[in-house]
């Protein structure tokens, strides 16, 4: 199998021409076209909003559109009676942790809920279900209610639901999102697995860029259009340039600078990420060299651009960026000097939560100060949501203490509370109601006095760019947009203290740094301290500090540096490689003792105390294998590597004790 | 159709519906509750009307006259006022409904052989009540105005009193009440409720249940697998069917043993009829929730479509007999008021099939508009 | 001294402002929600509208005879039998044909009138007259079996007066009670000012729970209810904005339905102080947003909301004499009665409206209201700021 296996001229699995889908006025798909391949997986990324839900659902047969054609296995899907002839071949998983799985029913109920549906006979079943539940290592919970799961373990329910009927095609509609990375590398190898064994296609969305490289091929959607499509080597090969790394003292200064001349620059951290376009890496660093001249740069590095880099210059080239009306050194907004404290502003001191049956929240204590960005990282369901919710007030802890400001928010003074802010996980707000209003209501619940009010709501609006939109229902408005509303929603009043629950999920890249541009300025010019919470491993970088949270419990917590420093100490580096058959080649490294090797993608990475003993020892195990090594590089370790090694680190420790 | 995926839909949702606790318990308890409470609670026999005299003669004989009210069961008697002013204010705060007022000179006029015009006010708010009161007076009148009549007759023709009595009376009405002898409100107004309590529920449960699907995105699973529409509709229903049907059978028991109304149809003919009656409003429960997109709308759609129609057009309270056109037209776009029929036709009036064929059929046709419509409007490839 | 007052002051001050900030999120919300807006249309004006059109009134019955006497006399007693009550349906020939017509339904009354009728009259024996009333509905056998003993009664009477030769005109001289009955407030017993005044009270009771309970399972679902309670407002604050929201919306609705249908359509007179109803109806709609809270905190889930409202609104309309009479309770459930507090919104909003009682009248069942509701609504405040401690 593999890529060179794949004869082009067989007919596509599916074929999308000039697609287009409309949700009364609102245009979700304009003019998508594309062919999936036989055997392959095909990936569909993008932003909420972009399209990919509708284009997977119309390809599923559970969505009617109003343009274009779609055929699936030769079939033109254009009516009811089509769909209904090919969905005995389909498999569709929709998106949403676990939304369509049934939360009351057990994970066998499930399972044979679906077998019945898709009239599996008993025996198949049996033998299906003891493979996939194994393969998932469900099969340990086979009478846990599916709503007592972990997101990562409903997510693989989903999947082996999915799959029960060995259906040709399945249809993955973000999966991974929201799940723990060990969860997400679980899910990645089965996928890979299963589609080895047979002949199966899949078409896979994520809201990830960092899972691009899982694709053979893939097609980058913003706002119902192709951006970009094909192989991802391809797509970068397209978008020519470098992108430059800045270590500098003078942040501030090098930014207004950088921006000027720069349209995708990104404060990251103590670092700058800059994308120069179109020259080679000297060419680049002469550039920007030349351009900083009188600021004193401590380090500077050239890099491959990511496919999020050339996601956003595309996105740039096609003019479908929107406006960028502020830069962060003229976000100056809150009245007067602000209070230059460098003291504690949230403190977590043991803080642990009990549900019905489980602990949710176990012991987690850390600080925050004033003018600090700090991350809780973590899967859905790792606890950092009601670690927020205990430190602001709405959920009783069950022991331990959380304090804002220096007050218990249960009990904290109306005073105290107006010096904060806090965005709610998902999208909050009052989605009937349009963004002043939405607003105004904040800054009268703020108590914001009646004079300034207005003053105010036109400064936020400035700061999160919202002039256009300020008079449409926020409902109606793309996930990036409502998200810098429900951001300015909680900075309308001027807090010292934010809270910000999941903030950028779902959001597109240029929404994204937007939304980080903010932040950045709030902590550093206005000395705000932010608290938030992520699932993604990507942004975690732009905290000053992160607290690793899995099963409740934080797991690690220290910078972002110094968390990758101790890792190195601990493990060593990881080792990148690429071989052929990969699949082969895992399991023949897992026999070779590195029990931690994981797919990648099409590569494998594993972490390794002494580069070249083990980059000698793993060339000679495969090629005693007739395994081909295509490559093999040592590489500094991810925050995402990090975080997967902690939490094999901790459930190894459980299993011992 | 293939039996085994609607019996996997079928048992999944029964499942479902098992686990969620207070919603089956509930599917339950608030048939027979509602059936508790208004069987005990609606009665149509009005008694007791608080009511008050104004007596400007206070002779033995308007005494008299007065004390075929005050012993009667359906008045309460309130006591007497000093003039008529009295009334207004005790009306409007509705400490009584009705007020005598007997004029001065009462008992000379009638033993000097002269009429005598006593005044009724009575309140006229509650239409029901007020009929029914006038009635109650116009009874007792009546009666006293017999008697004066026959001792009248007695003392002019010199006639014994027995024979002027029936002279002043000579024909009586002899009333038989059929179906309900003691024209008992309890027999009628709890065999009707089954009606109403198998309106108001299945619905609520239908709607709720498929519009969660739909929220949740489960729904997905059905649109995506090869199950058919038909095989969908009728797995996802036949637990809330079923649960009807459970609930025809304890409802039954209860009108039959609680209230003692007498069971004198045909047992199989009845609970059939049931059954379609059920499937038709389980039926009125999916096209709601086919129209609405959330669980708050399905609430609201139900309440509008069942609730209000289900008590003003069934015959309920309101026999459709004495509604006028409109109403009547009204009433019989509902499905309510035929099984009313089918209902007070097996229970009290022993008719069956033979009678009752008509309104079989109705429900039948209604079932079957219904479930054709929904299939119609349910679609696996939706447009949103 | 003087500042403690301003600082009590501003805090006040910023307090109201707060809640008339929620109260308006609230209004627009509302305003927002063409579903709700339908319903609330609906309820309130075509529902009303619909009540008006329905009677309690015994109208057009049929009665069937069966006439073996066939004589004047018959003849007479038969046609007294006429509208607005009563529809003659003809004759059957005998008793198992007129048995037939009540089993299908065809017939309510089937009058039986024996062979020498006439004669017994006339010779002044008494006659009966067999009447068999189809009672399996209890209103209907009710009233037909009232309004034919009066006809029968009265029948009676005449005949006995006509064989003693007296005349109708000199009834003076016959010792008799002339009952003279004067229907107060409405005189002409018009079902039309019943029937949508009680659908009235009975759609704002609906409303009133039915709103407030969504509302505050709506934001539990939705998550928005986190982020307010984050806020400076006080849970206090974030309920009593709905209740005031909702109120508003039910006095609007309440308003329609009154001038447009009421008044409009059906004429009633609306002889009270519409500003008190108004002000009944405040405190009324306050009272049911507490059972609608307390609702909201019992379930975890939109159909159980439902399921439950059912379970509380059915009784309470049941026991309220809004569709029966209070008259027509057991008297177990009549003193039941008081703690339902529609019982005394119902009986002040006709006292209200057709009486045109006044607060001098009224004051002890406001009282009454107003004492339930602050339990009631006390209560249900309690129970949901409970759920966030």
């Amino acid at each position: 199998m593999g890529q060179t296996s794949l004869v082009n001229d067989d007919p596509p699995v599916v074929r999308v021409r000039e697609f287009v889908k409309r949700y009364r006025k609102l245009k979700a798909a304009d003019g998508v076209s594309l062919d999936i391949r036989c055997g392959e997986i095909y990936g569909l990324i993008g932003p909420d909003g972009a399209g990919k839900s509708s284009l997977m659902k119309a390809i599923a047969g559970v969505l009617s559109f109003e343009g274009g054609s779609i055929e699936v296995f030769g079939q033109t899907i254009d009516s009811e009676a089509a769909a209904e002839k090919v969905k005995g071949r389909l498999g569709f998983m929709p998106q949403g942790l676990g939304l369509n799985l049934y939360p009351e029913l057990s994970v066998e109920e499930n399972i044979d809920f679906f077998a019945e549906l898709r009239e599996v006979t008993p025996v198949l079943l049996a033998e299906r279900k003891r493979k996939l539940l194994a393969m998932t290592r469900l099969d340990r919970f086979l009478d846990r209610p599916m709503k007592l799961l972990s997101g990562g373990m409903k997510q693989k329910l989903g999947l082996v639901c999915t799959l029960i009927h060995e259906p040709d095609l399945i249809i993955l509609d973000e999966p991974t999102t929201g799940v723990d990375p060990v969860s997400r590398r679980d899910f990645w190898t089965i996928l890979t697995q299963l589609l080895r064994e047979r002949d199966v296609t899949a078409l896979v969305s994520t809201a990830y860029m960092d899972e691009a490289e899982r694709f053979q091929r893939l097609s980058l959607m913003f706002g119902g259009l192709v951006v970009a499509k094909g192989a991802p080597e391809v797509i970068l090969h397209d978008v020519p340039g470098t992108l430059v790394e800045l270590t500098i003292a003078a942040q501030v200064d090098a930014l207004v600078r950088l921006e000027k001349r720069f349209t995708q620059v990104e404060a990251v951290g103590s670092k700058i990420k800059v994308f120069v376009p179109d020259v080679t890496p000297q060419a680049a660093s002469a550039q920007i060299q030349e351009l900083l001249t009188g600021i004193k740069i401590e380090q500077i590095q050239v890099e491959k651009p990511r496919l999020e880099d050339a996601f956003i210059a595309l996105l740039h080239r096609h003019h479908l960026s929107g406006k960028e009306e502020d830069s962060p050194a003229e976000m100056v907004w809150r009245d007067g000097v602000p209070p230059r404290g460098d003291g504690i502003a949230i403190v977590a001191r043991e803080l642990i939560c009990d549900f019905d049956h489980f602990r949710a929240v176990d012991r987690v204590s850390f600080e925050v100060r004033q003018g600090e960005i700090f991350g809780l990282l973590g899967a859905n369901g790792a606890g950092k949501t009601t670690v927020i919710k205990m430190l602001t007030g709405i959920r009783p802890p069950t022991g331990g203490a959380g304090t804002v400001a220096g007050a218990d928010m249960r009990r904290a003074s109306q005073s105290v509370k107006e010096r904060i802010g806090y965005m709610s996980q998902a999208f909050s707000l009052y989605q009937d109601m349009t963004v002043q209003e939405n607003l105004r209501l904040f800054a009268r619940i703020y108590g914001v006095p009646g004079r300034q009010i207005s003053e105010r709501i036109d400064r936020v609006i400035q700061l999160a760019g919202l002039g256009p939109v300020c008079t449409q229902l926020a409902g109606k408005l793309p996930m990036g947009i409502r998200q810098r509303l429900a951001l300015a929603c909680a900075l309308v009043h001027g807090p010292l203290v934010l809270f910000l629950d999941e903030p950028t999920s779902g959001v597109d890249p240029i929404g994204r740094r937007r939304f980080w541009k903010i932040l950045v300025h709030l902590a550093r010019v206005e000395h705000v301290a932010i608290l938030l919470t992520t699932h993604y491993m990507s942004e975690a970088e732009h905290c000053d500090r992160l607290a690793l949270m899995h099963a409740g419990k934080v797991i690690a917590d220290d910078t972002p540096a110094a968390l990758k420093t101790a890792l190195e100490q601990e493990a060593g580096q990881v080792l990148d490689l690429a071989a052929e058959p990969v699949l082969s080649a895992l399991e023949a490294l897992e026999q070779a003792g590195f029990t931690d090797a994981a797919l990648f993608g099409r590569r494998i990475h594993l972490l390794v105390k002494d580069v070249d003993e083990a980059t000698a020892r793993i060339r000679a195990w495969l090629s005693e294998r007739d395994i081909r090594l295509l490559d093999i590089t040592p590489r500094a370790p991810s925050l995402e590597d990090v975080f997967v090694y902690r939490i094999l680190q901790q459930e190894r420790q459980e299993a011992t004790l | 159709m293939n039996s085994r995926r609607i019996f996997a839909v079928a048992y999944k949702e029964w499942r479902e519906i098992v686990r969620d606790r207070l919603f089956l318990s509930l599917a339950f308890v608030v048939p027979v509750s509602l059936m508790l409470i208004f069987g005990y609670g609606i009665n149509l026999d009005v008694e007791h009307i608080p009511f008050a005299v104004v007596d400007h003669d206070k002779s033995a004989l308007s005494r008299d006259y007065l004390h075929r009210y005050i012993d009667s069961r359906y008045f309460a008697y309130q006591g007497d006022l000093a003039s008529e002013r009295e009334i207004g204010p005790l009306l409007a705060d509705s400490r009584i409904r009705l007020a005598i007022i007997i004029p001065p000179r009462f008992e000379e006029n009638l033993m000097a052989g002269r009429s005598v015009a006593i005044q009724t006010l009575i309140d006229g708010t509650f239409t029901f009540r007020t009929s029914s009161s006038k009635g109650y007076v116009i009874a007792i009148n009546a009666a006293f105005n017999s008697e004066l009549l026959g001792n009248y007759i007695s003392q002019r023709l010199g006639i014994p009193l027995e024979t002027a009595r029936e002279m002043a009376q000579p024909v009586t009405a002899e009333l038989r009440y059929m179906y309900n002898q003691e024209i008992k409100s309890v027999w009628s107004i709890a065999t009707v409720l089954m009606m109403f309590v198998l309106m108001i529920t299945p619905p609520f449960l239908t709607a709720l249940g498929v519009v969660r699907e739909k929220e949740n995105g489960s729904i997905y699973n059905i649109y995506a697998s090869t199950v058919t529409r038909g095989e969908f509709l009728i797995g996802k229903l036949a637990p809330y069917v079923g649960i009807s049907i459970l609930n025809i059978l304890i409802l039954w028991l209860m009108v039959a043993r609680l209230f003692g109304a007498p069971f004198k149809g045909d047992p199989l003919f009845f609970f059939l009829a049931s059954v379609i009656y059920v499937i038709c409003t389980t039926g009125i429960g999916l096209l709601v929730s086919l129209l609405v997109r959330t669980q708050v709308a399905a609430m609201m759609m139900t309440v509008v479509v069942t609730v209000v129609p289900s008590v003003l057009y069934s015959g309920l309270l309101v026999p459709i007999a004495s509604m006028d056109p409109a109403g009547q037209f009204e009433a019989h776009l509902f499905p309510a008021m035929y099984y009313t029929d089918i209902i007070l036709g097996s229970f009290l009036k022993g008719v069956g099939m033979e009678q009752l064929w008509g309104k079989v059929l109705a429900l039948l046709i209604y079932a079957i508009v219904l479930w054709t419509a929904s299939f119609l409007m349910f679609h696996k490839r939706p447009k949103s | 001294m003087n500042s403690d007052w301003y600082i009590l002051r501003t805090r006040l001050g910023s307090w109201f402002s707060r809640l008339m900030a929620m109260t308006a999120k609230e209004l627009i919300q509302f305003g927002r929600d063409t579903l709700l807006l339908f319903a609330i249309v609906y309820l309130f004006v075509f529902d009303t509208y619909m009540a008006g059109n329905i009677t309690m009134q015994l109208n057009k019955a049929v009665v069937v005879v069966h006439d073996a006497d066939h004589s004047a006399a018959s003849r007479e007693l038969i046609y007294r039998f006429r509208q607005p009550y009563f529809k003659l349906g003809g004759e059957v020939l005998d008793n198992h044909a007129g048995q037939r017509l009540l089993d299908q339904g065809r017939a309510l009354v089937v009058l039986d009138i024996p062979p020498d009728f006439a004669h017994d009259i006339k010779k002044g024996t008494s006659v009966d007259v067999q009447v068999q009333v189809d009672a399996s509905n209890a209103v209907l056998g009710f009233l037909a079996s009232s309004y034919t003993a009066q006809i029968i009664g009265q029948y009676g009477f005449d005949q006995a007066l006509t064989s003693l030769g007296i005349d109708e005109r000199a009834l003076e001289n016959v010792p008799m009670v002339r009952n003279e009955y004067r229907v107060w407030y409405n005189p002409n017993q018009k079902d039309t000012w019943f029937m949508p005044i009680s659908e009235l009270l009975v759609v704002i009771t609906i409303m009133g729970i039915m709103l407030p309970a969504a509302a505050a399972v709506r934001e539990k679902e939705r998550g928005t209810i986190e982020q307010l309670l984050v806020s400076p407002l006080t849970p206090i604050q974030i309920l009593l904005s709905k209740v005031i929201a909702m109120t508003v919306v039910i006095l609007l609705g309440t308003a329609m339905s009154l001038f447009f249908v009421l008044h409009g359509v059906f004429a009633v007179p609306m002889k009270g102080s519409l500003i008190l109803f108004f002000a009944v109806t405040t405190i009324y709609s306050f009272t049911t947003a507490g059972l609608g809270l307390y609702i909201a905190t019992l379930s975890r889930n939109l159909a159980q909301a439902a399921l439950l409202a059912i379970l509380v609104l059915m009784p309470m309309i049941f026991l309220s004499g809004a569709w029966t009479p209070p008259e027509a309770m057991p008297m177990g459930l009549r003193q039941a009665m008081y703690i339902s507090p529609l019982f005394y919104f119902i009986e002040m909003g006709y006292a209200i409206l057709l009486k045109g009682a006044g607060l001098d009248i009224l004051w002890d069942s406001l009282l009454g209201l107003a004492l339930l509701g602050g339990l009631i609504f006390g209560f249900g405040v309690w129970r949901f700021r409970r759920q966030f401690k």
